[in-house]
């Protein structure tokens, strides 16, 4: 196929988190506002007058100095936002909205807090005198009561901090502009994961998942203009004459922001047609629908808990139906098997990833690979194999079943 | 005249030649004894008469009283963690009880012998319901006993508790009778791991699974309760015990930033919902009353507490050892009330008193007050009493402890449930643990609390909370200047960490950091890898 | 007399034995050596269900919601 025309530059944006887009939104006077977590809304960190930053630490595969604040033993995502921070990585962020939704996040987040306490120093890591972290609680469930408390945690700790600390105009209007543009980026990321459904997909998941980070690290207002191109780009692209890949999968587990962790899993033949990860799109990109009688916050607030696909959620029937989502979306992507992954030291996933394993290919037939991987994959000999052995099995079963 | 002196009084506790040495009483590797320690003559007897007849008697008739002989052998022919664990009972009373005398020695032991009766209560209610002792039958029984997760505080089913007995399903089976014989909790850990669960997430969640594939829980309950305490690992074992157990279920929630406004109320609806859960599935509703009255006893027990902490804080006439203080308070807090606690209460009562009011010296060897911070190493949870023979190490009070710090008001159900609600999100290994970080660092006033000039950091392997504010900790001891040792441990697994790896550590930061010598030389190495 | 002798005799040897058996840790010794070993041999070699074989119904359970509460 084609090079698609601002792949490079994209890539280029991901190199760090301060990239050039960022930088022009601060110098046009926006409010950078970074988070880690799906249950801190990007839509409410794009009001007008501040953008959204999903906070990564690309190539960071040595976190000296937060291994010694966070110790070994806790995952390396965690730490690599850390060692990012200290590094000074961060220092354009104007606020930090975070949620206690998996521990080692929100230990990094607080690390980076100013407590302003007497039983512990804060470390000064962020060198911005207007920043500021502020957490949030998140429910386990999707009951109205949850609803109702998210909706009143994200009313007081993010809308009302935003306006508190930095004027942050956080009206229904504003929300509503905000809901605007997320819903367009969110179409355009559809209409271009879209193509991953064709029999020969005109895009490939790396790709894909390099625009999906793009639209998440990247301020809206100065991504749209490209992602709308793209999206112009991708309705003549014509695919290869003869599907470069042996079988297509969908990619399911933990934080994932790494793309050559996509474009490994394609080196050995596997598509990824489907991104069912933290970061991926299946639950971000979906549009924020203000229902009747609605205000948009409420409206996010719901939102947010009905998409969500974290494991992190408790309800019996929540767990269950899960399993179900995500043979639903084999099916939708016309995949051949899924390829589970936890991050070491996540413990969400080691679970939900056991479970997967035996479920999916049991009662779903859909064969899976589990694997348990680093943040960043230093380690790809090892993964390479095990990716290669699926190829390979995935295709007899293609054999076996006359495909 | 020594030799009498000796026999009469047991031998001093002291490093200087004629000094006890605890040490030689042990066979290798096996932790048990060539003879159990002479303590004096009225001690030993004391230890005969009122602490290892008395308890092994005590052992038969509270199995007699709870449901008889025949469904215990049932029980202990069906189930590892109880038929590996149940008759060491006298050895793990050993193990903690090391080396006391006097006051100490009784009022230990009766906190012992509380936790003892509280757990063959549970174990006998599980057995009397549980299909698998009973030929598939569902009895009665099993109809009226409630199964929720270990980390759910029992009195969020006091309104039920005429007619129903709540038990937790793996309280008993893997936390309790780890602590008694560390042995059993492999089998579990290893089982989860066969399955494709990685070594790395909390040993105790990767237990409470392991039950579940080792198909070593019992099904004496129609349905289930979980909740998302303490932390990631709590949640993500709920996802592969729901796969097992197959029983409708109610997942009851723990705001993570507990102390925010907005959490209590929110907790409280959440707490009716799984109040409704409960009279939908037992068609039996809450009792209001039953609850107050339950909650009101549990308050006298809450009562007593704060009094041992008090004397323990202002006095060095606390008679209860480390591991005891430990033990039961988690113990008596989690499971809520039981009439055992109050008798216990009344037997520690009057030695406490005693204790205080003649000013006895209880660990009268104690060189350092140790706080013990984090949560502990189950399978060594007796550290403390070899840490005070060795080198006069003496822990006042540990984190666990001090989770319920509150009493809970009656006078209305608003109150009421707001209390139960705080309660709830208060639980042992969350109320530091979680929350923002300001919890964890709340040593510092407790140490002053406590009168402590010492800490003991446990360093939990696999506890990602833990591990995330290592650094900060290090920092803290270095900049406040407060000794401090890092135990590291893996909480139920004696395999990562070994006890004398344990000891090893403290050995070497008592003599080369602190300058200190022994008290019990014989005490600092020993062979016991392969005890209970 | 003597038969309260005996009685005595008896009840000084139960005793004596029982505390031999306490004072040597003989009870630890015979669980130890014994007894663990027994039984850890039974439940190492005892059928158990594969429980990876259980059925996991997306829709057997309701959503215990409780909206109305």
């Amino acid at each position: 196929m084609r090079d698609l025309k601002h792949l490079i530059y994209f890539e280029n944006l991901l190199k760090e988190a301060n990239n050039e887009l960022v930088k022009k939104a601060k110098e046009e006077g926006k409010l950078a506002l970074g988070y880690t977590c799906y249950f801190m809304p990007e839509v409410l960190l794009d009001l007008p007058g501040c953008f959204s930053v999903r906070l990564r630490a690309p190539d960071c595969s040595s976190p000296d100095i937060a291994t010694y604040y966070m110790s070994a033993r806790v995952c390396h995502y965690g730490r690599s936002l850390f060692e990012r921070a200290l590094e000074g990585g961060y220092n354009f962020l104007d606020a930090q909205m975070a949620t206690e939704t998996c521990t080692v996040t929100c230990r990094f987040q607080e690390h980076i807090q100013q407590k302003k306490l007497d039983s512990v120093k804060d470390m000064n890591v962020i060198e911005n005198d207007k920043f500021f972290c502020e957490f949030m609680d998140v429910p386990f469930k999707n009951t109205e009561n949850d609803y109702q408390y998210y909706h009143d945690q994200l009313e007081y700790h993010v809308l009302g901090k935003l306006k508190e600390n930095l004027g942050v105009d956080v009206s229904d209007k504003a929300i509503k502009a905000a809901i605007k543009q997320h819903n367009e980026v969110c179409k355009l990321i559809n209409e271009i994961g879209d193509y991953r459904k064709l029999d020969n997909p005109t895009i490939t998941g790396y790709e894909f998942h390099v625009i999906q980070l793009v639209s998440l690290v990247c301020p809206k207002y100065l991504i749209l203009p490209y992602l709308r191109e793209t999206a112009k780009e991708l309705k003549t692209r014509k695919p290869d004459e003869k599907w470069p890949f042996r079988c297509k999968v969908v990619l399911a587990g933990s934080e994932n922001d790494d793309p050559y962790f996509t474009q490994l899993i394609e080196g050995c033949g596997a598509e990824v047609v489907c991104d069912r990860y933290c970061y991926g799109a299946v639950e971000s990109r979906q549009p924020i629908e203000i229902r009747e009688g609605e205000t948009p916050l409420k409206a996010v607030a719901r939102h947010y808990l009905e998409t969500s696909n974290c494991p992190r959620f408790m309800p019996q029937n929540e767990m269950r139906a899960r399993k179900q989502r995500l043979a639903d979306l084999v099916k939708e992507y016309k995949a051949d098997g899924i390829i589970i992954c936890s991050n070491k030291f996540c413990e969400y996933w080691s679970y939900e990833r056991v479970i997967d394993s035996f479920i999916m290919q049991r009662d779903f037939g859909i064969p899976v690979c589990s694997i348990e991987k680093e943040y960043i994959n230093t380690a790809s000999g090892q993964l390479r194999t095990r990716f290669q052995a699926f190829v390979e099995s995935v295709e007899i079963k293609k054999i076996q079943e006359g495909k | 005249m020594s030799f009498i002196k000796d026999f009469w009084y047991g031998k001093p506790h002291t490093a200087e030649e004629g000094g006890r040495r605890l040490g030689d009483n042990y066979l290798p590797k096996t932790g048990l004894y060539k003879h159990r320690e002479w303590r004096g003559v009225k001690d030993t007897f004391y230890y005969f008469h009122n602490i290892w007849l008395y308890n092994y008697l005590h052992m038969v008739m509270d199995v007699m009283k709870y449901g008889g002989i025949i469904n215990f052998v049932k029980g202990v022919w069906r189930y590892r963690w109880v038929g590996q664990t149940y008759l060491p009972v006298l050895h793990w009373f050993d193990r903690g009880l090391e080396g006391l005398r006097g006051e100490a020695l009784r009022a230990s032991a009766w906190h012992y012998r509380a936790m003892v009766n509280a757990t063959i209560y549970q174990f006998m209610s599980m057995f009397n319901a549980d299909t698998r002792l009973h030929g598939g039958k569902k009895n009665d029984a099993w109809y009226h006993t409630m199964a929720m997760k270990e980390t759910t505080w029992g009195g969020m089913f006091y309104g039920w508790s005429d007619k129903f007995k709540a038990v937790s399903l793996e309280m008993i089976p893997y936390f309790v009778t780890c602590h008694v014989n560390s042995h059993t909790v492999h089998n579990y850990i290893d089982a989860v791991q066969s399955i494709g669960l990685p070594g790395d997430p909390c040993p105790m969640c990767q237990a409470e699974s392991g039950l579940f594939v080792l198909d070593d829980i019992p099904d004496y309950s129609p349905f289930m309760i979980t909740c998302n305490e303490a932390c990631d690992g709590s949640v993500a074992t709920a996802i592969l015990q729901d796969w097992f157990n197959d029983k409708p279920l109610y997942a009851l929630q723990m705001p993570m930033q507990f102390d925010d406004p907005l959490a209590n109320k929110f907790v409280q609806k959440d707490i009716e919902k799984c109040w409704k859960f409960i009279e939908e599935q037992t068609g039996v509703p809450m009792n209001f009353d039953l609850m107050c009255e339950c909650i009101e006893r549990q308050n006298e027990l809450q009562k007593f507490e704060w009094e041992k902490w008090e004397v323990a804080a202002k006095t060095s006439s606390y008679p209860i050892n480390g591991v005891a203080q430990a033990l039961y308070r988690i113990y008596q807090s989690q499971f809520g009330d039981l009439p055992i606690w109050h008798e216990v209460d009344a037997k520690v009562r009057p030695i406490m008193e005693k204790c205080v009011s003649k000013k006895i010296n209880t660990f009268p060897k104690t060189r350092h007050r140790v706080i013990a911070w984090s949560c502990a190493p189950l399978y060594y949870s007796n550290w403390c009493t070899w840490a005070y023979n060795a080198w006069g190490l003496n822990v006042i009070i540990n984190m666990d402890s001090l989770m319920f710090d509150m009493t809970l008001r009656t006078d209305s159900y608003e109150n009421m449930l707001e209390d139960v609600a705080t309660y709830h999100m208060w639980a042992p290994m969350r109320r530091m643990a979680v929350g923002g970080m300001h919890h964890i660092f709340e040593l510092w006033d407790y140490k002053e609390r406590f009168n402590c000039d010492f800490v003991m950091m446990y360093d939990q392997l696999q506890c990602k909370g833990m591990q995330g504010v290592h650094g900060l900790f290090e920092d803290e001891f270095r900049d406040r200047n407060v000794p401090a040792i890092w135990m590291p441990h893996a909480l139920p697994d004696s395999r990562t960490v070994s006890r004398a790896e344990i000891r090893r550590i403290i050995n070497d930061y008592m003599s080369t950091v602190m300058h200190e010598e022994p008290l019990d030389p014989s005490l600092l190495e020993l062979d016991d890898d392969m005890t209970w | 007399m003597k038969k309260i002798a005996k009685l005595l005799g008896i009840g000084v040897g139960a005793y004596a034995a029982l505390f031999a058996v306490f004072f040597f840790d003989l009870d630890g010794k015979f669980l130890f050596h014994v007894f663990e070993p027994f039984v850890k041999n039974h439940y190492d070699n005892m059928p158990r269900r594969d429980m990876t074989k259980m059925p996991y119904d997306m829709n057997k359970y309701p959503d215990y919601k409780y909206d109305e509460v």
